[in-house]
C-alpha cells in the first residue's frame, strides 16, 4: 500500500486540527520528509481549519473539511477543501503586522501571513459551491 | 481542549513548559492558564518550550497579550528553548523583535534576573 496520496476528511471543529496533525506526522515519517516539512503542513492546516470553523460555517448544515497531501517529484502539495463560505487567502487584504513595537502589535491576520510564508505556491478557487486551496511547497529548499 | 503546562520556579521567576502542541484548539485554555499566573502577581515569567513540537498563531497571540500585560506592569517575559523550525516561524512573524528569544532556560533566567 502506498502513503504518498493521502485523503482524509476532517471533523469540523477546532479540535480535529490536533487529530489531523497526528495523520500528517505519520505520513511525513512514510515519506522520509523532514521535520520543519512536516511543521508547514500542520501549521497550514491549522491556521485555514481553524479560520473555516470560526468563520465560515454558519448556517451551513453539514460542514465538511478534506484535505489531500502527496509528495510529487520534489514538490509537497497540500489540498483543502470545504463548504465553508467562499474565502479566498491569496486575494485576503489584511495585511500582518510584523513590525510594530511590542505595545502597538497586534496578532490579526498572523495566521494567514504563516501559511503564505510557509507555502511556495497558493492556489484559489471556489467551484460546485466549495472552497479549494492548493498550497505547494518545494521540498528540495531547506525550511 | 486543555494543554499540559508543567511549572517550575527559579527564585522570583515562573517557568512554564507547555507539553506537545499549542494550536487553535488549546490556545484558549493556555491563555487562561497565564493570565491567571500575571493576576496572581508573578511577574518574572519563562516560557520553555522545549516540550513544544508545535506552536500556530493562536498559540503566538497568547504570548503577545502576556507579553503586553507584562510589559505594561513593568514585568519581564522570556522564551526558550525553541526547536529551529519553531523560532523561524517567530522570525517570519517578527515576533523575534518583540518578545526575547534565548537558546537556552538559563540565559533566559539571566533576562528575568
Amino acid at each position: 500500500m502506498t502513503f504518498n496520496d493521502l485523503r482524509v476528511s476532517v471533523a469540523p471543529r477546532l479540535s480535529g486540527v490536533g487529530n489531523v496533525s497526528r495523520i500528517v506526522e505519520e505520513f511525513g515519517d512514510a515519506n522520509g520528509l523532514a521535520e520543519p516539512q512536516v511543521y508547514a503542513v500542520n501549521l497550514a492546516l491549522d491556521e485555514l481549519i481553524a479560520n473555516a470553523v470560526t468563520h465560515g460555517f454558519a448556517g451551513v448544515a453539514e460542514p465538511r473539511i478534506e484535505i489531500g497531501l502527496r509528495v510529487d517529484d520534489d514538490r509537497l502539495v497540500l489540498t483543502l477543501t470545504d463548504n465553508a463560505a467562499p474565502f479566498d487567502p491569496t486575494r485576503h487584504a489584511g495585511a500582518a503586522d510584523i513590525e510594530s513595537p511590542l505595545e502597538e502589535r497586534s496578532a490579526d491576520n498572523l495566521g494567514l501571513h504563516l501559511v503564505k510564508s510557509v507555502a511556495d505556491r497558493v492556489r484559489y478557487e471556489f467551484t460546485a459551491g466549495r472552497n479549494h486551496l492548493t498550497m505547494e511547497r518545494n521540498l528540495a529548499v531547506a525550511a | 481542549m486543555d494543554i499540559e503546562v508543567a511549572e517550575e520556579r527559579s527564585d522570583e521567576t515562573l517557568i512554564l513548559l507547555p507539553v506537545g502542541r499549542l494550536d487553535s484548539a488549546n490556545a484558549r485554555s493556555f491563555e487562561a492558564l497565564v493570565m491567571e499566573r500575571i493576576a496572581g502577581g508573578e511577574q518574572r515569567l519563562v516560557i520553555d518550550f522545549s516540550r513544544l513540537n508545535f506552536i500556530s498563531s493562536s498559540g503566538m497571540r497568547v504570548l503577545l497579550i502576556a507579553a503586553k500585560k507584562l510589559q505594561g506592569s513593568s514585568g519581564t517575559l522570556v522564551l526558550c528553548a525553541m526547536k529551529d523550525h519553531i523560532h523561524e516561524v517567530f522570525r517570519i512573524s517578527g515576533f523575534d523583535r518583540i518578545i526575547p528569544i534565548k537558546d537556552s532556560r538559563e540565559a533566559a533566567l539571566v533576562v528575568t534576573g
